[in-house]
């Protein structure tokens, strides 16, 4: 296959393969990142991190799973890294500090980064599930590979999101 | 399926990437392949640096010089631009200055600003700009404010190389949109030494240069306010930053783990420094990091403002921390380990209901040292009120490594006869705002209280103050003889109402003044889901306030109710300011505990000022780590300075502190020999000594603290049957706690083996608190596998 003959020919050092690598999957790493953070500026920092990370990690794939199932795990590492070195400067104030951007889906998008925060301190890999399967698509399987827990901890975990999110609306409608 | 459900908002498509963006991540990584494969490396990036290009690079401010080894496409990148923009800024700003200086406005400009600049400013010069050393590139309106706010923050760090790394790429990206026009822009580089961002230059590119512009202008606000925290790190400078690289990979998923590499180790030395700053008034050693984040943040979290806040899962706010890590008391600045004592259990009663609802707690909720001292030691206890403790220092075989060693170091607070117990002054302020209404919050609080009346005397008086909307008085001070009034009170307490914690506290403190009793106990309950949204909105003032009438002798206890929008690391600096405890009171039971079992503790301070210090033996002692404490750590000099606040202990409170030792000799080492240091002569006498032990407290109504020592030894008196018991049993706790934060440091400890130990060393157990640690840890092997 000729992606893995890619990926070998970069692990061995030839940085015209890493180089078309990359120009393969920027945009898949890019698109992640912003489905992480949505918000484009921080999403081309962790996209570029990701890729100098890549440039020091590929020697550590194996072939074993899919490329793209690393690369993701990659790219959550990174955000993480990269949300970390965010709340050292400003503390917790993430949803506060993106500015907007100027499309009309703005309120969608500070609601939809509230409920991200919200989930990710629902507990240790919620917000990373929800990415996983609903903003990629994938199968509980697939997502438990690459977060290294089982099909079934992913199941688990929409299903207290779903929960979470049903409260979550209850409360919304009661207020209202 | 709503339209604006998770799923489906989830599932809107990002935007399309930047082009500039992707040739700026594609030239950043390539570089730093070529930095990996340099021999086979064929990529320009890596052909050695031109003469020109060298000297540039010295030009270059010392910061970035480290960051541009790494990315040596920037400074390529550079040669030309840059060339053309010292040149430039050169002769254009000696003009500019020249015209301008006739122009008083905008020399006014120029000076340091407090207010953001105007996202649309002339060329204007900076002094720097003349000193054509400091001209690094024309790019990047919006990374010059943050890059200078960084720098503010960097003052105390190492080179950052991440952000380094980060910031030349998007400045170079930030290139790439908008070619630098050389002929009209006028570089104007962030002054450097002064962290205070002054005034940016926006060059007048068509392009995309405005929307970056406003965020400078917003960043430059933002380095402003980073100044200020700048002062803070010399009033207060911090050491709580130790960090390995394996703390940081602890942090990321276990999964992710795998893929980690020197990559991460760059980032470790970039936060060891970072992380050392501070916030403002808060010389203690604890410091509630990010709590005005979280005032912010709430507010922002609930859609309207005014009406009822909505109760929400998953907002609880933590302090974050890192783990100890493993230090070498034969390094220098390392031989030392002082800590504040704590008594709090708040973190064990939050793990457990968070565990008890199927979920892993938060990580940085897990605080070992107050799982550990949520249970009772038999650890014996002082025989006079003048010196309080009596340590108890026991060494045992550590389970977590073959070879190592535990020190266990327990004190017992004097625990008051009854006939010696103080009066107390209580008042208890409750608050009844709308959050308050939930089954375990007010309802819950009416009961605790009940039954911490049954633990005074009837010459104590309680009074009671609520706050929601308004701050009100509910009950005048009432000695507890009066029982039924007291409840009758209580009783008629119903929720509503937004928090206005803050005039709350003022009434409840200026009653238990009015009531002052010199001799006695005065004290102010405060009774909370951990919201202050209205009235003293900085948490600064609240705590300065709280501070300044411990001075007074009126202390602050806070406990914690509910869930969902608890304030942990709130209610923590309120107590620790107000000399208090915290308490997170999650059952009726938890309730009994902290009230009545505890109410001597929780009420009577025999002890303020706790500070612990020990000092290892380098000859006997290769490697220690102190469990837990990490948001106790005090500096080596502030043990012995009294005007250096600490915990303090109640009647009967026990406190313990495990540390795990790799004894010299044993192969058991974390970090291998030095190379290059000599060994230090042993000491005559101490040989069979691991450390040294001291403690200074104050007794409640002195200034001057006291101080007791002790030697550790090697062999020590074989403690007795039930004191090792407690060894066991605190040891499976701290094992626990440690899991919980991800068992960096356990070896191959699992959640069996703890509950091995616990069942082991559970004893009597008269309260059933252990068996329910056991179910705790089931709980936890259970939620992990889910």
């Amino acid at each position: 296959m000729e992606e893995q003959e890619l990926i070998r020919r970069a692990q061995a050092g030839d940085s015209t393969a890493f180089s078309e690598l990359l120009d393969l999957y920027y945009d898949t790493i890019f698109r992640f990142a912003w489905k992480w953070c949505r918000h484009r500026v921080n999403a081309e920092d962790i996209a570029q991190l990701a890729c100098i990370k890549l440039a020091s990690s590929l020697a550590q794939y194996r072939f074993q799973a899919a490329f793209t199932s690393w690369l993701y795990r990659l790219v959550i590492s990174c955000a993480q890294d990269w949300q970390r070195s965010q709340r050292r400067h400003d503390h917790d104030e993430l949803v506060e500090s993106v500015p907007m951007e100027d499309d009309s889906q703005a309120e969608d998008q500070i609601y939809l980064l509230q409920l991200l925060a919200e989930l990710q301190e629902l507990g240790e890999g919620m917000k990373e599930t929800a990415l996983l399967v609903h903003a990629e698509g994938l199968s509980h399987a697939e997502a438990g590979a690459i977060l290294g827990v089982s099909e079934s901890t992913i199941s688990w975990r929409i299903h207290t999101m779903r929960r979470h999110m049903g409260k979550r609306e209850a409360r919304a409608t009661q207020s209202v | 399926m709503k339209p604006n459900s998770l799923e489906n908002l989830l599932k809107q498509e990002a935007p399309q990437p930047d082009p500039a963006a992707r040739v700026a991540a594609r030239r950043a990584a390539l570089a730093e392949f070529a930095r990996i494969h340099p021999q086979t490396a064929n990529d320009t990036a890596s052909k050695p640096r031109s003469k020109l290009q060298a000297l540039l690079g010295l030009l270059r401010l010392s910061s970035q010089t480290r960051g541009s080894d790494t990315m040596p496409w920037y400074s390529r990148r550079g040669l030309v631009g840059g060339a053309a923009s010292i040149f430039v800024a050169v002769i254009g700003s000696a003009v500019v200055w020249e015209t301008l200086r006739q122009d008083p406005q905008v020399t006014e400009l120029n000076r340091p600003a407090a207010a953001p600049p105007p996202s649309e400013t002339r060329p204007v010069p900076e002094p720097a700009a003349l000193d054509g050393a400091k001209a690094e590139s024309t790019a990047a309106p919006d990374q010059r404010g943050r890059d200078a706010g960084r720098r503010a923050e960097a003052q105390t760090t190492t080179a950052n190389e991440r952000e380094d790394k980060s910031a030349g790429a998007k400045a170079q990206r930030a290139e790439l949109r908008s070619p630098a026009p050389p002929d009209i822009a006028v570089p104007v580089p962030p002054p450097v030494e002064e962290p205070s961002v002054s005034v940016q230059t926006v060059t007048p590119a068509p392009t995309a240069a405005t929307a970056p512009a406003q965020a400078g202008a917003l960043q430059g606000q933002d380095a402003n306010r980073q100044d200020d925290s700048l002062d803070s790190v010399v009033v207060t400078g911090q050491r709580r930053s130790a960090r390995s690289s394996k703390d940081v990979k602890r942090e990321a998923m276990p999964a992710v783990e795998a893929i980690q590499s020197e990559e991460l180790e760059e980032v470790t030395v970039a936060k060891r420094g970072a992380r050392a700053a501070p916030h403002k008034g808060m010389p203690q050693g604890r410091q509630a990091g990010g709590s005005m984040g979280g005032v912010r943040a709430n507010i922002l979290h609930s859609p309207e403002p005014g009406a009822l806040p909505p109760p929400a899962e998953g907002r609880d706010k933590f302090e974050h921390f890192d783990l100890n890590s493993v230090k070498r008391p034969a390094i220098e600045g390392e031989q030392v380990s002082t800590f504040s004592a704590d008594v709090d259990t708040a973190s064990y009663s939050f793990v457990r209901k968070q565990l008890n609802q199927g979920v892993l707690p938060q990580k940085d909720s897990v605080r070992a040292e107050e799982m550990i001292n949520y249970f009772d030691y038999a650890w014996p206890a002082a025989e006079s009120r003048e010196r309080p403790f009596q340590p108890t220092v026991v060494v045992s075989d550590s389970p977590w490594g073959k070879g190592r060693k535990l020190i266990h170091i327990g004190i017992k607070g004097y625990e008051l006869p009854a006939r010696e117990r103080p009066d107390a002054n209580l008042v208890m302020l409750i608050d009844v705002s709308g959050s308050m209404q939930d089954i375990d919050k007010l309802p819950l609080v009416k009961q605790s209280m009940k039954l911490l009346l049954g633990s005074l005397k009837p010459t104590d008086t309680v009074a009671i103050v609520v706050y929601a909307g308004a701050a009100g008085l509910v009950l005048p001070p009432t000695p507890v003889g009066e029982k039924e009034k007291i409840v009758a009170a209580l009783d008629s307490l119903t929720p509503g109402g937004s928090t206005a914690g803050a005039e709350g506290i003022a009434l409840a403190y200026q009653l238990a003044e009015q009531t002052f009793r010199k001799e006695g106990v005065n004290r102010i309950l405060l009774c909370t889901d951990g919201d202050f949204n209205v009235g003293i909105d900085s948490t600064n003032e609240l705590r300065g306030f709280v501070e300044r009438k411990r001075e007074k002798g009126i202390f602050l206890s806070v406990l914690g109710f509910g869930q969902g929008n608890y304030r942990d690391e709130l209610a923590q600096a309120l107590a620790q300011n107000g000399n208090g405890v915290a308490a997170y009171i999650d059952t009726i039971n938890e309730a009994q505990k902290v009230l009545v079992q505890q109410a001597g503790s929780s009420l009577f301070t025999i002890a303020r000022d706790v500070k612990l210090q020990v000092e290892f033996n380098p000859a006997t002692v290769a490697e220690y780590r102190l469990v837990g404490y990490e948001t106790r750590a005090l500096k080596r000099e502030d043990f012995n300075n009294d005007a250096v606040d600490a915990g303090d202990v109640g009647a009967g409170h026990t406190v313990t502190a495990i540390y795990e030792i790799t004894p010299v000799g044993v192969d058991a080492r974390m970090i291998e020999e030095s190379r290059y240091t000599t060994k230090p002569p042993p000491p005559a006498g101490t040989a069979s000594e691991y450390g040294f032990l001291r403690i200074r407290y104050k007794l409640p109504n002195q200034r001057k603290s006291q101080l007791i020592e002790q030697p550790i030894r090697m062999e020590p008196p074989r403690a007795s049957e039930v004191i090792q018991r407690d060894v066991e049993f605190s040891t499976a706790v701290a094992g626990f706690a440690q899991l919980l934060r991800g068992g960096q440091y356990t070896g191959s400890l699992s959640y069996d083996d703890v509950i091995r130990q616990a069942l082991a060393a559970r004893g009597d157990d008269p309260y059933g608190h252990r068996s329910d640690f056991v179910q705790l840890v089931r709980k936890a092997q259970t939620a992990r596998g889910m």
